[in-house]
């Protein structure tokens, strides 16, 4: 198990090495997405100050929402998404075939060897923004709370990592994934607003089979007391246990496809 | 001796779907598809033993790399079995990979960005290869394959013929029992070619290591496996020596002969007249392992004979026979 991880963590340094081989690109790169997401986040903003709330929640807390949801994606996302989201090429170009002739998870190789550190200007963006957020939102530094915070954004980064991984084991079956991610892209945007804006099919569907509302809204709406549509009472323990539950999922089902795996080139 | 690797009675069947044609024909793919077993191995058996160096050649979509893929635990048989140094390749499947190598000819797996001795260093720590034997092996390796001169080079610099030998090279470091190689030779130039299978037979020689080759290119397997492997259309077509091979394909070797003056007819014992005119004439020999002193002693006493040619079908050229009779019939 120690030599595991410590190879594991072995191939995020040499990640970490190769990324660092281009400064000025990786650079660019932390402004370009810091950038792209503070102009989405600053029209929000805009249509805050015309309009007041969106669905009641006022700016500030539409700022701690979004630097929640951008903090705890990006946690999740700098394990799984480049490299994943390639799963398609990686398996028609027979790449997954060389992982699966080495004694290691190929899951594991595929996530520790992507570590992707361009997601730096995420994470200072969203960490920024809860930072502002918070003391304007009153919300006490408790225990409870700061549990709250932690265990909800490793919740939410492991919801992302799971939600990745699943699409990402289609391929192994299907060949094709790609196009999962343009629909698990559209959900993902809409987890960025309250839930509680939306019909009742999409707060189910964000609630139960497409769990993004987790991400974001559910944790942060018990953060700031206010009422959760569906979870009442167990919105707390429904957004710490859905990370968990959603990488427990995400293992049998690339347990699964990985079963059933019929190569891929040549 | 107990064999390496065993394969019984194994096939390997895939689904593919059929395409129907028409203009609906895209349609009705997508609404109800049809498939079709296909047979990518169809019940194949051997045995290898510790220390062989084999070649399995065959055609495209033969079933060459979906019967490696079995070997080295990638997929698993549909029927039949495969053992690998006595385990199930596939249900063992990190167990089977501490104690194999593989070079997949078109597929790196070296480290694009980085000198080529992190690569090394990564496979050390994946392999758990103990600092002394790496060393050793590192040093070894790195002086026969001649990577000295561009080991700390980022792989993107290198040539495909380094970046190949570097392949192997790396595939060795944890002294694998056994080399699955699937087309190493791919896309290299004659001089690479020439280190990577002196390289291969020096290994096969002197460590023992059992290799497993498939190519495209012939000579690979003349230079390096005295056994052959030969499947067509997932079925085995035939496993022994080359020489074996001449025999069974009837491949004949062909004599030319040339005169000093047009000699009229000539015949020779056993051998079947091949063509050839006034002073040149050729003949085919049974392979029946008669020396050519011999085949000559039958010509005619007065014979001025000023040449002799004598040319030994190569394997390609009997599998090229082969598979064109096979087209044609």
């Amino acid at each position: 198990m120690r030599d595991t991880l410590s190879l594991l963590f072995y191939l995020m340094r040499l990640r970490v090495r190769t990324r660092l081989e281009f400064r000025a690109a990786l650079l660019i790169t932390w402004l370009a997405q810091a950038f792209g997401y503070a102009g989405i986040f600053a029209s929000i903003w805009l249509i805050l100050t015309r309009f007041g709330t969106i669905g009641g929640w006022t700016w500030p807390q539409m700022a701690f929402l979004l630097g929640f949801h951008t903090l705890g994606y990006a946690l999740g996302a700098c394990f799984t998404l480049v490299q994943l989201r390639r799963m398609e090429d990686i398996v028609l170009g027979g790449e997954f075939d060389t992982l699966l002739v080495r004694p290691l998870n190929p899951w594991a190789y595929l996530v520790f060897s992507g570590f992707n550190i361009e997601y730096g200007g995420h994470i200072a963006l969203g960490a920024g923004l809860v930072a502002w957020a918070w003391p304007q939102l009153s919300i006490a530094w408790t225990t409870d709370t700061c549990l709250l915070l932690a265990g909800g954004l490793v919740s939410a980064a492991l919801i992302t990592a799971s939600m990745i991984t699943i699409i990402a084991a289609c391929a192994l079956v299907l060949g094709r994934a790609r196009y999962l991610f343009g629909i698990y892209f559209d959900f993902w945007e809409l987890s960025r607003y309250p839930a509680s804006i939306f019909a009742a099919p999409f707060q189910v569907a964000l609630l139960s089979i497409i769990p993004l509302g987790y991400m974001a809204y559910v944790p942060v709406a018990v953060l700031l007391g206010r009422p959760v549509p569906y979870l009442g009472a167990f919105a707390e323990i429904a957004a710490l246990s859905a990370g968990p539950l959603s990488a427990v999922a995400a293992f049998f089902f690339w347990r699964f496809c990985l079963k059933r795996y019929q190569g891929g080139g040549g | 001796m107990t064999a390496i690797i065993r394969a019984e009675h194994v096939a390997k069947i895939f689904r593919q779907q059929v395409r129907r044609s028409g203009m609906l024909g895209p349609l009705k793919d997508f609404v109800m598809p049809v498939t079709r077993p296909v047979n990518a191995v169809d019940g194949i058996s051997f045995d290898i033993e510790p220390g062989e160096a084999v070649g399995y050649l065959g055609p495209n979509g033969a079933g060459k790399s979906t019967m490696i893929k079995m070997l080295t635990g990638i997929l698993a048989p549909s029927a039949g079995t495969v053992s690998v140094l006595g385990r199930n390749p596939q249900a063992q499947r990190v167990l089977n990979a501490r104690q194999i190598g593989v070079v997949f000819g078109q597929r790196t797996q070296l480290w694009w960005e980085l000198p080529l001795i992190e690569s090394f260093e990564l496979h050390r720590r994946m392999y758990r290869v103990p600092a002394s034997v790496y060393q050793r092996n590192r040093a070894d390796l790195v002086e026969m394959m001649e990577l000295s001169a561009f080991i700390e080079r980022p792989v993107r610099h290198l040539s495909l013929g380094q970046r190949m030998r570097a392949e192997i090279a790396m595939a060795l470091m944890h002294d694998p029992k056994i080399l699955f190689l699937d087309e190493p030779t791919i896309g290299l130039d004659v001089v690479a070619k020439d280190v990577v299978r002196k390289f291969l037979s020096r290994i096969n020689r002197e460590r023992g290591t059992t290799i497993i080759l498939t190519t495209h290119d012939l000579q690979d397997i003349e230079e390096i496996c005295p056994r052959l492997i030969m499947v067509d259309d997932g079925k085995l077509l035939f496993d022994g020596t080359i020489a074996a091979l001449r025999v069974t394909f009837g491949a004949r070797r062909r004599l030319t002969l040339e005169f000093a003056q047009d000699p009229g007819h000539v015949e020779l014992d056993r051998a079947e007249p091949a063509g050839g005119e006034g002073v040149q004439r050729l003949f085919l020999l049974p392979d029946d392992q008669r020396p050519l002193l011999h085949i000559l002693s039958a010509l005619k006493a007065g014979a001025d004979l000023r040449d002799v040619r004598l040319h030994e079908p190569g394997i390609e050229e009997i599998i090229r026979t082969h598979y064109q009779s096979k087209v044609s019939a």
